[in-house]
């Protein structure tokens, strides 16, 4: 279900804030854009490839990178500066030097069979009303696109995916569902994201993924991670039962 | 060593110092609240740091000793009773099978922690114990402790908290003549918070940053593990463009659309999209972390590297404690 694809990354100077006495924020670009994206990604791969003493982790965001540590790893560190503020910005620039010449990111592609509509996508007609579309002409224009993993935020797992066809653009809903099913593939303005455990949520449900989303018995407990490259492909009812029934084995046995 | 929750208080789960290698996954920190008072009990059993405690929030709950039993508490929510008497805080506490422990009201703050030498013992998740409720894993089975659940120690006990262990008994004591005293790694003032301002303090006209830094503000109602909304004077913006969103940390202060505070707490998301005006100083979460609806607070501005230097302090000191720690228990 994987495969690579390469993209290519361009280098700007770093901008560097404080986010606590534990963690400091690289800041890319303001837009977002797949290219800024990809620079990140390959970014924080170099960076994790390429670890300083003391790096804890990263948070990718759109157009961020949030790097953690542990202050007193870092005081003791060999790097040049006078707190570990500097000392962690110092690693940052010689990573972004690298990135000139390394420009490329290795970004992965998964497709997520979804079940559209019906139970499993109650508002697949308000997006094709909101937007003077029939439903199955929804699922053609969903399943055609390429979606690019922005980040993963709100709950663990729940990944925000822009690409979306600006034809399938739906608000939010005025009142959150109080109960939105683990699975759950929503639209949200311009983006589509899939719900990986059931929680409250405003966007606008169009159908349900059998993959479990956030596994935390699996290594990368999150099957999505900022950078991936996404497809969806409808299957049916019998195909996702099927699917989940799969699902539930890798767990369980 | 091993107990049984008679009763269970408003909100008990299972700690330890958080998770913090999963946060571009969206999985949040947790751990406890106010880790300093986490740290110092495990400290006062001879456990290590990271060893799971229960928080518990406020009081109202007891439990059992089924076994004999090495603990320590500390914290502000609490203070623990046996047959009448009040048990000293940061200090090892010896009990037989059988005995019953209440957690009776402190009215200063909001969490206690209970350690019990070796650690309580729960399943890993994703490198920690923590409990996190919204998804329900980590802790004991991904939820908050109830009545009759069984919660076991150890198995294994160091050297330290073994040592701990035989002196009470050969000398027949609830607890040893020492303790660490967790007032003197806390400033005097309890209710001033100590800020980094943030990236987005800009987006703020000055009268609005100058009230930030000079007005009291409220904890309200709506506070819990994940974030305190305080009430105060709104906060009025200059910029108005969106924040795209980005890694937040406990510790963080947003500002909503209405121009309200949300300082975040340890089961916040790892994202945000709300500009922050600021970001609490690490060795004064411990105090933020006692707060209760209704508490009042102001804030006080350092520098970043101040910030930086007082949490190296505090660590020191922490440090330290271990050593005298295994220092007066290496020489028995």
């Amino acid at each position: 279900m994987i495969k690579e694809e390469r993209y290519s990354g361009t280098n700007i100077p770093l901008k560097i804030y404080g986010l606590s006495e534990k963690s400091l924020t690289v800041t890319f670009g303001t837009s977002i854009d797949n290219d800024l994206l990809d620079l990140i990604t390959g970014f924080n791969q170099l960076l994790l490839e390429n670890p300083f003493s003391g790096l804890i982790t990263t948070v990718p965001a759109y157009t961020t990178l949030t790097v953690f540590y542990d202050p007193l790893t870092v005081k003791l560190s060999d790097l040049p500066g006078e707190n570990c503020f500097e000392k962690v910005s110092e690693h940052l620039n010689k990573i972004a030097a690298i990135i000139i010449e390394k420009s490329n990111v290795i970004a992965h592609h998964l497709v997520i069979p979804v079940c559209y509509g019906g139970n499993f996508g109650q508002d697949l007609l308000t997006v094709a009303k909101t937007n003077n579309l029939t439903e199955t002409e929804v699922i053609d224009i969903h399943t055609a696109g390429q979606y690019t993993v922005f980040m993963i935020g709100f709950v663990p797992g729940f990944a925000y995916m822009g690409g979306m066809d600006n034809r399938l653009s739906t608000p939010r809903k005025e009142l959150p569902a109080a109960k939105i099913p683990a699975g759950s593939v929503g639209i949200a303005g311009n983006q589509t994201g899939i719900y990986p455990m059931e929680t409250p949520g405003g966007w606008q449900i169009i159908g349900q993924t059998p993959l479990k989303m956030f596994d935390v018995n699996r290594k990368q407990p999150s099957l999505l991670k900022s950078g991936d490259r996404v497809s969806f492909k409808a299957v049916d009812q019998e195909e996702f039962n099927a699917m989940l029934k799969q699902e539930y084995e890798n767990h369980y046995h | 060593m091993k107990i049984t929750i008679i009763k269970p208080g408003l909100l008990s789960t299972v700690q330890d110092m958080g998770r913090y290698r999963y946060l571009s996954q969206a999985v949040p920190v947790s751990g406890a609240m106010d880790e300093l008072a986490h740290r110092l009990a495990n400290k006062a059993v001879g456990n290590d740091d990271h060893c799971a405690t229960i928080e518990f929030t406020y009081a109202d709950a007891s439990f059992k000793a089924e076994t004999s039993i090495l603990i320590s508490y500390s914290g502000d929510g609490a203070f623990l009773v046996y047959q009448g008497e009040l048990m000293p805080a940061e200090k090892p506490l010896f009990f037989s099978a059988g005995s019953v422990i209440k957690l009776i009201s402190n009215p200063i703050g909001a969490r206690t922690y209970l350690a019990v030498a070796g650690g309580w013992n729960v399943p890993d998740v994703m490198e920690s114990k923590s409990t996190y409720l919204t998804a329900g894993f980590g802790g004991y089975k991904g939820r908050a402790l109830q009545k009759a659940d069984v919660l076991v120690g150890g198995p294994n006990l160091n050297e330290i908290s073994n040592k701990i262990l035989k002196q009470l008994v050969e000398r027949s004591l609830i607890y040893p003549n020492w303790c660490i005293s967790r007032n003197s790694l806390l400033p005097v003032k309890k209710r001033e918070i100590r800020v980094v301002l943030a990236n987005e303090i800009c987006w703020f006209d000055a009268t609005s940053i100058l009230s930030f830094l000079t007005n009291a503000y409220t904890v309200n109602l709506r506070s819990n593990r994940m974030g305190y909304q305080l009430t105060g004077k709104p906060l009025v913006r200059k910029v108005t463009k969106e924040l795209l969103s980005t890694a937040v940390t406990p510790g963080t202060i947003q500002v909503t659309g209405s121009g309200d505070l949300v300082m975040l707490m340890a089961d916040c998301q790892t994202t945000g999209g709300y500009p922050r005006i600021a970001q609490v100083a690490a060795v004064d979460l411990p105090l933020c972390a006692q707060l209760k609806p209704g508490d009042t607070i102001e804030f006080a501005e350092i520098s970043r590297d101040e910030a930086e230097e007082l949490y190296l302090e505090r660590e020191h000191d922490l440090l330290l404690i271990t050593k005298v720690i295994n220092l007066k228990y290496t020489q028995i």
